[in-house]
């Protein structure tokens, strides 16, 4: 049986809202380790990868492996009925019909609990190989959301460009053009809002724009965000968590 | 296919085809130039593959189709004398046969635009399978269940089909559904050959079902004939000629142009040639032509999309562990899905 207490439901709600953006049902396999999930989007251009340790929740406890096969868009309704401090408990029985929410408020005088049936999924799991990444870039993820927001009004696609002066977001679109760069800063008494580049190589990727955008459902989740780039391979976007990560892949597009 | 589809349903209101000023029909080039559009716009990079000279085996299946032809243009002249204006369209659109010139004019309105195209010597399906075989295209497109026989790797259904219908596009994987019946691709073959295919008659009485069960138990096609001659009460009966190997040969090594020396490229419109083609030489609408051809060019530009399937392999498939219940009612489902996939056409 599972058992999994988190101190705030709001941390998985917004894992789960960053994650509905991309894929309507999915897996998420349950281990002594924590909660991992990993998906692909319908298209096969970009693919989710979540991790939480059994650490990062209060109380945690797995006997036996189990997937719980979950619709994102009912388990967003369930979640709805909770508050975002409320304490929240995912429980499942020895192979379960249904997944067990609890809310329990902060007064700890209100309790409320929900089941949600879950589904059959036989879902592929890809190996994602060890990759040199040639550019690693930090930055404060308000910096990030606002970047992708701003160049989804101009065109579909963004293209980043990292060399050792900073690193460089520009579009190309119908009404004109864009583009911001930053420059690497460091902030003694806001380490998260500092914008770090850690470079092998000048690197330079073209990305789609709606899938960031989709990507940047999870700013609330981390006050950074790192983009990970190697030339014509998939970028990576990883939101850290207090005890795991939050990864978005997305293959870049590619010039004939 | 794409011809005759244009050539059947792009019609005026009063089921004329349509036609240029000295009266040419130009049903086929509308409708390539606005399908190939919406393709485009989709961020999709198209090859239109052309049907050679039909294999000798598809001669009978030809016949039959001229000869239904036939009755259609009888049946045509019989509604012009009743005046029956619903029938005298519906077999109208029956007759419909698509010429060479017309052939010749859809390439070169698809050499302007700046899509490839492949002449294929034989059967444009085995050639659209091969592309896809060998890596040059994602996909073949077809409404035709043989691509699969040929071995494309993917086959899509329903691409171009109106938005309006709502019909989703329905990929097709191979690999999966070999794995799903359970058969090897030359079993699969066998399967399709004796459900019918253009080049034989099917065997009367059997249906997808049973055809998957003869061909598991008997492991090939000739494993099948051997079962039903040593059964002569049995109820199925062979065509006395069957030259089945023939059939299955075609499929497994039909005749292609080998891929690699195919170069396919996408190019920029020639638009005074588009311009000058289409409005004035075809009647088109300039405005309309010029607004194409800028659709063309923005598209070209455009990076394609790529796919994470070339960078992250399948290492493994997690199942959520479903209660004896949903198992069983899961199970059901798997079977119904099996035989839908053997149906043919």
């Amino acid at each position: 049986m599972l058992e999994g207490k988190l101190e705030q439901a709001s941390l998985f709600k917004k894992i789960v809202d960053a994650v509905k953006e991309l894929v309507q049902d999915c897996n998420f396999d349950c281990s002594d380790s924590g909660i991992a999930l990993q998906a692909m989007d319908t298209s096969h251009v970009s693919l989710v990868s979540l991790l939480l340790n059994a650490d990062g929740f209060s109380e945690y406890r797995c006997d036996r492996n189990i997937a719980l096969g979950l619709n994102l868009t009912s388990l967003t309704k369930i979640l709805r009925c909770g508050n975002n401090e409320d304490m929240l408990t995912l429980e499942a029985q020895e192979n379960p019909d249904s997944l067990t929410v609890r809310f329990e408020n902060t007064q700890q005088d209100r309790m409320s609990e929900y089941a949600l049936k879950l589904m059959d999924i036989d879902q592929e799991h890809l190996g994602i190989p060890e990759t040199e990444y040639a550019a690693t870039i930090t930055l404060p993820s308000a910096e990030f959301q606002r970047i992708c927001r701003d160049m989804s009004a101009i065109s579909e696609s963004i293209t980043i460009e990292c060399t050792k002066a900073g690193v460089k977001f520009s579009c190309e679109g119908d009404i004109g053009n864009g583009s911001v760069t930053l420059k690497p800063s460091a902030s003694a008494d806001h380490p998260e809002a500092a914008t770090k580049i850690e470079l092998s190589e000048p690197v330079s990727l073209t990305l789609s724009t709606k899938y960031l955008l989709n990507f940047c459902k999870a700013t609330g989740l981390s006050p950074s965000v790192s983009l990970k780039l190697a030339d014509e391979n998939p970028i990576l976007v990883e939101y850290p968590l207090a005890s795991g990560h939050l990864r978005f892949y997305l293959a870049p597009k590619l010039d004939e | 296919m794409s011809l005759y589809q244009f050539l059947i349903a792009v019609r005026q209101q009063d089921g004329q085809q349509l036609m240029n000023e000295s009266g040419e029909t130009t049903s086929h080039l509308m409708g390539m130039f606005y399908r190939t559009l919406r393709i485009v716009d989709n961020g999709i990079k198209p090859v239109y593959v052309f049907d050679g000279h039909p294999p000798r085996m598809k001669n009978g299946e030809l016949a039959k189709r001229y000869v239904r032809r036939e009755e259609a243009v009888k049946q045509m002249e019989d509604a012009k004398e009743t005046g029956d204006a619903e029938k005298l369209d519906k077999f109208t659109r029956r007759t419909v046969r698509v010429t060479r010139e017309q052939n010749e004019e859809a390439k070169k309105l698809l050499k302007l635009m700046g899509i490839p195209y492949v002449d294929a010597p034989c059967e444009a399906e085995a050639q659209c399978a091969a592309l896809a075989k060998a890596g040059k295209v994602f996909a073949a497109a077809s409404e035709d269940m043989d691509t699969l026989c040929f071995s494309t790797p993917v086959l899509l259904r329903h691409l171009t089909f109106s938005e309006q219908r709502k019909m989703p596009i329905t990929e097709v994987e191979l690999l999966k559904s070999l794995e799903g019946l359970e058969l090897s691709m030359p079993q699969f073959v066998d399967l399709c050959i004796l459900l019918g295919c253009d080049y034989l008659e099917p065997i009367k009485g059997v249906g997808p079902a049973t055809a998957l069960k003869l061909i598991k138990e008997h492991k090939n096609l000739e494993g099948v004939i051997a079962h039903i001659k040593a059964n002569p009460e049995s109820r199925f009966k062979i065509p006395e000629v069957w030259p089945f190997e023939d059939a299955r040969d075609l499929f497994l090594n039909p005749e292609i142009q080998d891929t690699e020396t195919l170069d396919l490229k996408w190019e920029e419109p020639d638009v005074p040639g588009l311009v000058e083609y289409l409005v004035k030489d075809k009647g088109f609408n300039e405005e309309r032509v010029l607004a194409g051809a800028a659709r063309l060019k923005k598209n070209l530009k455009t990076a394609q999309q790529g796919r994470l399937d070339g960078f992250f392999k399948v290492v493994g498939t997690s199942s959520s562990t479903p209660s004896a219940k949903r198992k069983a009612a899961d199970n059901a489902k798997g079977d119904k899905g099996k035989k839908a996939k053997g149906k043919k056409k």
